[in-house]
C-alpha cells in the first residue's frame, strides 16, 4: 500500500511516516506544492494525505487536478484550518475524508486504513486477525465463524484497535474516536466500556488481545 | 433628570419671575406716568383759574362734572401750600369707590382769601392700569403655555436626532454585521456627535476586526505545533523500553496537550461563531439531534448510573445553523452527564418553544449567571476548561435564543427559548 504525506511540516511528515511505515504502508513525503504535483501525476497512491496550505500553492488544486486527471487516489486532507468551507469543498472535489489538526495518529491511521478499504475494488470488506473475522460493510464480527452481538460503539472501537494493532493507543484517542471532542479529562469510562468487549470476545472463545498499558492506554496484539 | 426637564426647571421659574417683577414694575411705572398726566392737567386748570382771577378780580363759577370738580372755600389762612392728593369717595349712582385726585390751592379774590380745589376722577387711570395688568397676566399664562407647547413638540422635534443616535447606539453590537446608518439632521451638534461616534463605531469595529483575526491565525497557527507534539509523544508512547518514570512524564504531557488542544480548538471556535462562519441557517430537527446525542453518550451515563428522563416532543423544527445545533446539544447534554453524580439523574424537556436539561449535581459554588463566562469553571476539577457554557451562551446568541442557567431544588437546568 503506496501512501503520499503532502505537509510541509517536516517533524510532523515525518511522525506521521514512522507511524504508517511500521503499519506496513509504504509513505512518500511531498512538502511543497510543486512537489506535491509531481509526484501525484507520476504515481498511483492507495491514499494521499493532504494538508491544504503548502508553501506555493493550495492542496485544493492538487485535489482539483487528482479530479481532473481522474485519478482513483484515496484522499484524507488534514488541515490545521478545522474550517467548515474548507472540510465542504475538499469533499466535493473528491476527498474522503478531512481530519482537523491536531489528530492521534491512530485516528489517522485508522482513516486512512478506512479509505483504502472502500476504495477496495475486489470488495474485499472482510479484516482478518487469527479467529477474528470483521465484515465492514455489514459492521458484523464473528469469532471462529460465530457471529457475536456487540453495540455500535464496540463495533467501532474494535475496528480502531484492528486498524491500530500492535500500536499503543492513548484513551483519550478511543475517547475523542468514540465520543467526539466533548469528553475530556477523565477517562474511567473508557474502561468500563473495554472490559465489556473483552468479555464478549473472550466468551466467544477469542484469546484476549486488548492487552493494557499501564499509565498509558490499550494495544490489541498477539 | 431629561435635559428638556432640567431646562424647564430652570427655564420656566425665571420666565415667570422675571415677567411678575416686570408687571409690578410696569404697574407703577405706568401709574406714576398717568398720575403725572393727571397732575398735569389739574395744574393748567389751576393756571386757568388763577388766570381768570387776575382778569377779572373775581372766582370762577365752581363746576361740578362728573370728572372734575371745582370747589372755592374761604379761608381764615394768610397763605396756603399747594398741594396734591389722592381721595377715594363713594359714587352712589356706580354703587362704587372711585379715586379722585385733588389739587388744593391758595386764591385771593377781592380781598377774600379762599382755597381752590380741583378734583379729577381717577378712574381711567386706574381702569387703564387694570386693563395693562390683565393683559400682563394673559400674556404671563399664554407664554407659559406657548413655551410648553414649544418644548413638547419643537423641542421634542429637534432632539428627536439626538434620541435617533442614542438608540442606534444603544442598539450597536459588535459581533454583529449589521452598519449603523445616522438619520440626516439639519443640526451641526448632531451631525457632529453622529460623526464622531461613527469613527468611534469605525474604530471599536477595526480593532475588533483585528483582535478576532489574531485570535484565529493564533489558534490555527497553534495548531501545528500542537500535531507535533501529540504525534511525537505518541510515538514515543510506543516504545517498549519506557521506565515508570517515562510513562508517567509521558502521561502528564499527554494530559497536558490534549487540555492545551481542547482549550485552542474551544476558543477557535468561540471566534468562529463570533467571526459570523456558522451563518446559513435551515430547517433543524432538534428531537433528532438530541436522541442522536443521548445515543452517543449513552454508554458515558451508563458508566455514572445515571437516569436520563425524555419529555421530549418529537419533530421539535428549528431554524438555525445545523452545525450549531449539534454543538449546542452535545455541550449541554455532555455538561449533564460530566458534572452530574454517580446514581445522578437528567430531565430533558422539549418543546416547540423551549428546552430544558436538567442534572443533579453538587451544589455550585459561584453564580449560575457567571459559569456563562469564559473560564469561568465551578469546580477546580481538570476535566473542564469551563468554556463549555461560554459556546452554549454564544450560539444561543447568535441563533436569537435566550439561555439562562439556574440551580434550584438542588437541580442544575439549563433552559433554552428558542424563540
Amino acid at each position: 500500500m503506496k501512501i503520499l504525506i503532502i505537509e510541509d511540516e517536516k517533524a510532523l511528515s515525518e511522525s506521521i511516516d514512522t507511524y504508517l511505515s511500521a503499519q506496513e504502508y509504504t509513505c512518500d513525503i511531498a512538502e511543497d506544492f510543486a512537489t506535491a504535483v509531481e509526484k501525484t501525476e507520476y504515481n498511483d497512491y492507495d491514499c494521499i494525505l493532504l494538508d491544504l496550505s503548502l508553501p506555493g500553492g493550495s492542496g485544493l488544486t492538487i485535489l482539483e487536478q487528482l479530479k481532473e486527471d481522474k485519478k482513483q487516489d484515496g484522499v484524507l486532507i488534514i488541515s490545521a484550518k478545522d474550517s467548515l468551507d474548507d472540510k465542504i469543498r475538499g469533499l466535493n472535489l473528491g476527498a474522503d475524508d478531512y481530519l482537523p489538526k491536531p489528530f492521534h495518529l491512530s485516528e489517522l491511521n485508522a482513516r486512512v486504513a478506512a479509505i483504502i478499504r472502500r476504495k477496495n475494488f475486489d470488495g474485499n470488506n472482510i479484516i482478518e486477525f487469527h479467529a477474528l473475522k470483521i465484515d465492514t460493510q455489514n459492521k458484523s464480527v464473528f469469532v471462529n465463524h460465530q457471529n457475536i452481538d456487540l453495540t455500535k460503539k464496540e463495533y467501532e472501537l474494535l475496528l480502531y484497535f484492528v486498524s491500530n494493532k500492535k500500536r499503543l493507543i492513548s484513551k483519550d484517542a478511543i475517547a475523542e474516536h468514540l465520543w467526539g471532542n466533548e469528553m475530556s479529562g477523565n477517562f474511567d469510562f473508557i474502561y468500563t466500556h473495554i472490559k465489556n468487549l473483552r468479555k464478549k470476545l473472550i466468551d466467544a472463545g477469542e484469546v484476549d488481545y486488548i492487552k493494557s498499558v499501564y499509565g498509558m492506554g490499550y494495544k490489541f496484539t498477539d | 433628570m431629561k435635559l428638556l426637564a432640567k431646562y424647564n426647571r430652570v427655564n420656566i421659574p425665571i420666565t415667570i419671575i422675571t415677567l411678575f417683577i416686570s408687571s409690578i414694575a410696569f404697574y407703577f411705572i405706568l401709574h406714576y406716568v398717568l398720575v403725572y398726566q393727571l397732575d398735569k392737567d389739574l395744574m393748567i386748570e389751576q393756571q386757568e383759574i388763577l388766570h381768570f382771577v387776575k382778569e377779572n378780580n373775581s372766582l370762577p363759577e365752581a363746576s361740578d362734572y362728573r370728572d372734575q370738580q371745582i370747589l372755592f372755600h374761604e379761608t381764615k389762612l394768610n397763605t396756603f401750600e399747594t398741594k396734591f392728593s389722592t381721595a377715594e369717595s363713594y359714587i352712589k349712582s356706580e354703587d362704587e369707590a372711585e379715586s379722585f385726585r385733588k389739587l388744593e390751592f391758595f386764591v385771593t379774590a377781592n380781598g377774600e382769601n379762599y382755597i381752590a380745589e380741583v378734583i379729577k376722577s381717577q378712574q381711567e387711570t386706574e381702569d387703564i392700569v387694570q386693563l395693562i395688568l390683565i393683559i400682563t397676566l394673559s400674556v404671563i399664562v399664554f407664554l407659559l403655555l406657548v413655551l410648553f407647547l414649544v418644548n413638547r413638540f419643537i423641542l421634542g422635534k429637534i432632539w428627536k436626532p439626538f434620541y435617533n443616535t442614542l438608540a442606534q447606539l444603544k442598539q450597536f453590537n459588535l459581533s454583529s454585521k449589521n452598519r449603523i446608518v445616522f438619520q440626516k439632521t439639519g443640526i451641526d451638534e448632531f451631525t457632529e456627535l453622529n460623526k464622531t461616534a461613527l469613527l468611534l463605531i469605525e474604530k471599536v469595529t477595526m480593532d475588533y476586526e483585528s483582535l478576532k483575526n489574531f485570535t484565529e491565525n493564533a489558534s490555527h497557527e497553534i495548531q501545528t505545533p500542537l500535531s507535533i507534539i501529540k504525534t511525537k509523544l505518541e510515538l514515543l508512547s510506543q516504545s517498549e523500553s519506557l521506565d515508570d518514570a517515562q510513562v508517567q512524564a509521558i502521561k502528564a504531557i499527554n494530559t497536558a496537550t490534549s487540555r492545551l488542544a481542547k482549550l485552542n480548538q474551544s476558543l477557535l471556535l468561540l471566534t468562529k461563531i463570533e467571526n459570523r462562519q456558522f451563518m446559513e441557517t435551515e430547517a433543524v430537527n432538534i428531537s433528532m439531534i438530541i436522541s442522536q446525542y443521548l445515543e452517543n453518550f449513552e454508554e458515558l451515563a451508563e458508566a455514572k448510573n445515571i437516569r436520563i428522563q425524555r419529555n421530549m416532543k418529537d419533530e421539535v423544527i428549528i431554524n438555525m445553523n445545523e452545525s450549531l445545533a449539534g454543538i449546542l446539544i452535545s455541550n449541554i447534554i455532555s455538561n449533564a452527564i460530566k458534572h452530574n453524580l454517580d446514581n445522578g439523574t437528567i430531565e430533558i424537556k422539549l418543546s416547540e418553544n423551549e428546552l430544558i436539561v436538567s442534572n443533579t449535581g453538587i451544589t455550585p459554588l459561584k453564580k449560575t449567571t457567571q459559569l456563562f463566562e469564559r473560564f469561568q469553571k465551578d469546580s477546580a476539577s481538570g476535566d473542564s476548561l469551563g468554556l463549555g457554557l461560554a459556546i452554549v451562551k454564544k450560539i444561543c446568541e447568535m441563533s436569537g435564543f435566550l439561555v439562562s442557567y439556574n440551580y434550584v431544588n438542588n437541580l442544575h437546568s439549563i433552559e433554552v427559548r428558542f424563540s
